[in-house]
């Protein structure tokens, strides 16, 4: 579902979170440190800080709801995957350079827009859950004419 | 507020205490689900304080958020404050959408001004405030505050800038002002010193109906006088338009989302290409503040305010802005009103058709100038530049052709008012006005040509330089 090109963009290091659901239809969500497109575009894990995965395991292991949104400043680009949850896990200490790497991208980009890294040196990058799903729809985020439509 | 997550650091946190999160400094991101259960993720560009149980969210689109909200009215914002890093999750509950009212106004303002600057009115524009109830605040666990002094900036809590001793300083410097000049400047002036704001300019409204003029400006490398803004162009014309402050904090960013916007549009044809109107004075403001001058619903002019800084002007200064704009305001126009009324009395100008002191005669090695006037447009160029156009054109006009013809250096406000050619009103002409913005063009443009205050209701017309008049139509 996915192509070469999206994959390279939702992978560039840019703004990512992850929202899912509860059972009486409450969304919740959180911040996603790094993302990787696998298996032909067909799925994605997403890293999530450890801290910040009870907000959205639980929902996802009760119902598999999931939707990220990825934006990258400062051109505002920006898309949705939709997708339904096949698992989640402790990440591995061999993705640990490719979170980082994917997150030192975002950071520099932020300090081109003028957000410092220092700014956010508190923030739990890693242990990270990486949590699988699958993609089930992509679409168009750019703010304005065209925003919501289907991707594929 | 209660308390429905646990887990989380849920302290009893007013919302009003998150001041600087609600600047719209860093994006927002908004979760909604749809009734059958969809989880939906969009980035936002604000998320609007409205009390300390509420926020309002901007609805401009037609998007997924929007009808996930219509269906089920459960939300959760995830915000950062730009101060600490600290994240936050707001959980919200849809209440209502406001068309009008406040904080529809004040929301629609801040957005119409940025729509304004990318040339995207009516396009991207403000459909309603949703306003929501705050259920809960949590801190977000992984996304910890730095310490104070690792942040090196500005606390969370906003600095006192309008301050009782501040504006008592700005309130000194006005009552000494003995002319309109003086007045506008020393308002300026006490902006920086007493306020800190470096950068500011002040617009009149110009003889043609809807269009205002820059008078005065402080803090930029060219001073803009004579520089126009029609109704509804960018923070000034908004502000003249609405007669309401509008404080834009993080422009850069909001612009840049707004250019998103355009290129899109503009893409999909639904807009001119070149229709951007560019920013006034600093070449990138992070914030900007327009004031109205308000005098009993009249106007008199407006202030802007400009800053390099993300958030230097704040919510909580708003009525104190709205009272400073009204005070600025009364001592313009009385100023206006005192050197119409000092120009009244006969006697002690130099009567017309007499020649008056020869202090100024034009010296032998002086250059040469071309002053061309152009009778359809009613503009004048010197040596092929634009100088000025409209009433301040046509009282130049007048007086260097009674100069070249008669040999006159000094002139009144009252034979201006008496000339009928000059087509002045006869309540409220603006002459002063006219005049020190012609004195200031002259200044910046074509300082060879001055005109010079000489006392009550009187100035000279002196030149530096020989005038060659030509008249075009």
């Amino acid at each position: 579902m996915i192509d070469t090109e999206l994959a390279a963009f939702l992978q560039e290091g840019i703004a990512i979170q992850i929202g899912t659901r509860n059972a009486v239809l409450e969304p919740n969500g959180a911040r996603v440190v790094a993302v990787k497109v696998e298996d032909d575009g067909q799925y994605v894990v997403a890293y999530v800080p450890k801290a910040a995965a009870p907000q959205v395991v639980p929902d996802l292991e009760a119902n598999g709801q999931a939707a990220l949104v990825f934006a990258r400043p400062p051109d505002e680009r920006a898309c949705q995957v939709k997708g339904v949850f096949v698992d989640a896990r402790a990440a591995r200490t061999s993705e640990r350079s490719f979170v980082a790497d994917q997150w030192d991208r975002w950071l520099k980009r932020l300090a081109g827009i003028g957000y410092p890294a220092a700014a956010v040196e508190n923030w739990q990058t890693w242990p990270c859950v990486a949590i699988r799903l699958r993609v089930t729809a992509l679409f168009n985020q750019t703010p304005g004419p065209g925003a919501g439509a289907a991707l594929a | 507020m209660t308390r429905q997550h646990s887990g989380v650091d849920e302290r009893d946190f007013g919302l009003e205490s998150m001041a600087s999160c609600f600047q719209g400094l860093i994006p927002a991101t908004l979760f909604t689900c749809s009734r059958d259960g969809t989880p939906n993720a969009a980035i936002l560009s604000h998320v609007d304080y409205v009390d300390s149980t509420h926020v309002a969210l901007s609805f401009q689109f037609f998007n997924k958020s929007r009808r996930n909200i219509a269906e089920n009215p459960h939300a959760l914002v995830r915000l950062l404050d730009p101060d600490t890093s600290q994240g936050w999750r707001l959980r919200l509950r849809y209440i209502r959408s406001e068309t009008s009212g406040p904080v529809f106004e004040r929301m629609a303002l801040r957005i119409e001004a940025i729509a304004s600057y990318s040339g995207l009115k009516g396009i991207f524009k403000l459909l309603a405030a949703d306003i929501y109830e705050v259920l809960s605040v949590e801190k977000a666990e992984d996304e910890s505050a730095r310490s104070a002094a690792a942040a090196g900036r500005r606390p969370a809590a906003a600095d006192a800038v309008f301050t009782m001793k501040a504006l008592q300083n700005l309130s000194d410097r006005i009552h000494r002002a003995t002319s309109l000049e003086g007045l506008l400047d020393s308002i300026l002036e006490g902006l920086e010193e007493s306020f800190g704001f470096g950068h500011s300019m002040i617009l009149l409204p110009s003889d043609e109906e809807g269009v205002f003029v820059t008078i005065a400006s402080r803090g930029y490398p060219e001073n803009g006088v004579g520089a126009e803004v029609r109704l509804g162009e960018g923070i000034i014309g908004l502000v003249a338009e609405a007669r309401k402050p509008i404080r834009i904090a993080g422009l850069i960013r909001q612009l840049l989302y707004a250019y998103a916007v355009h290129k899109r549009a503009q893409e999909a044809g639904m807009c001119p290409p070149d229709r951007q109107i560019p920013l006034p004075g600093l070449p990138n403001p992070e914030s900007q503040l327009g004031v109205p001058l308000l005098v009993r619903n009249e106007l008199v002019g407006v202030l802007c305010i400009e800053s390099e800084m993300p958030y230097r002007f704040h919510e909580e200064d708003k009525t104190t802005i709205e009272l400073l704009g009204s005070y600025l305001a009364i001592a313009v126009q009385n100023m206006l009103l005192q050197e119409r009324f000092e120009a009244m009395p006969e006697g002690t100008a130099t009567p017309p058709g007499q020649k008056g002191a020869a202090a100024t005669v034009t010296r032998p090695a002086s250059p040469r100038r071309e002053v061309a006037y152009y009778t359809r447009d009613e503009c004048i160029l010197v040596d092929g530049e634009y100088l000025i156009r409209s009433l301040p054109a046509n009282i130049l006009w007048k007086l260097l052709r009674r100069r070249d013809a008669e040999g006159r250096v000094e002139f009144t406000n009252r034979e201006l008012r008496l000339d009928r050619s000059l087509n002045l009103p006869e309540w409220k002409d603006n002459l002063e006005t006219r005049l020190l913005l012609l004195r200031r063009r002259l200044e910046q443009k074509c300082s060879d040509i001055r005109i010079v205050p000489r006392g009550r209701g009187r100035f000279a017309l002196e030149l530096g330089c020989s005038v060659t008049l030509v008249e075009r139509p």
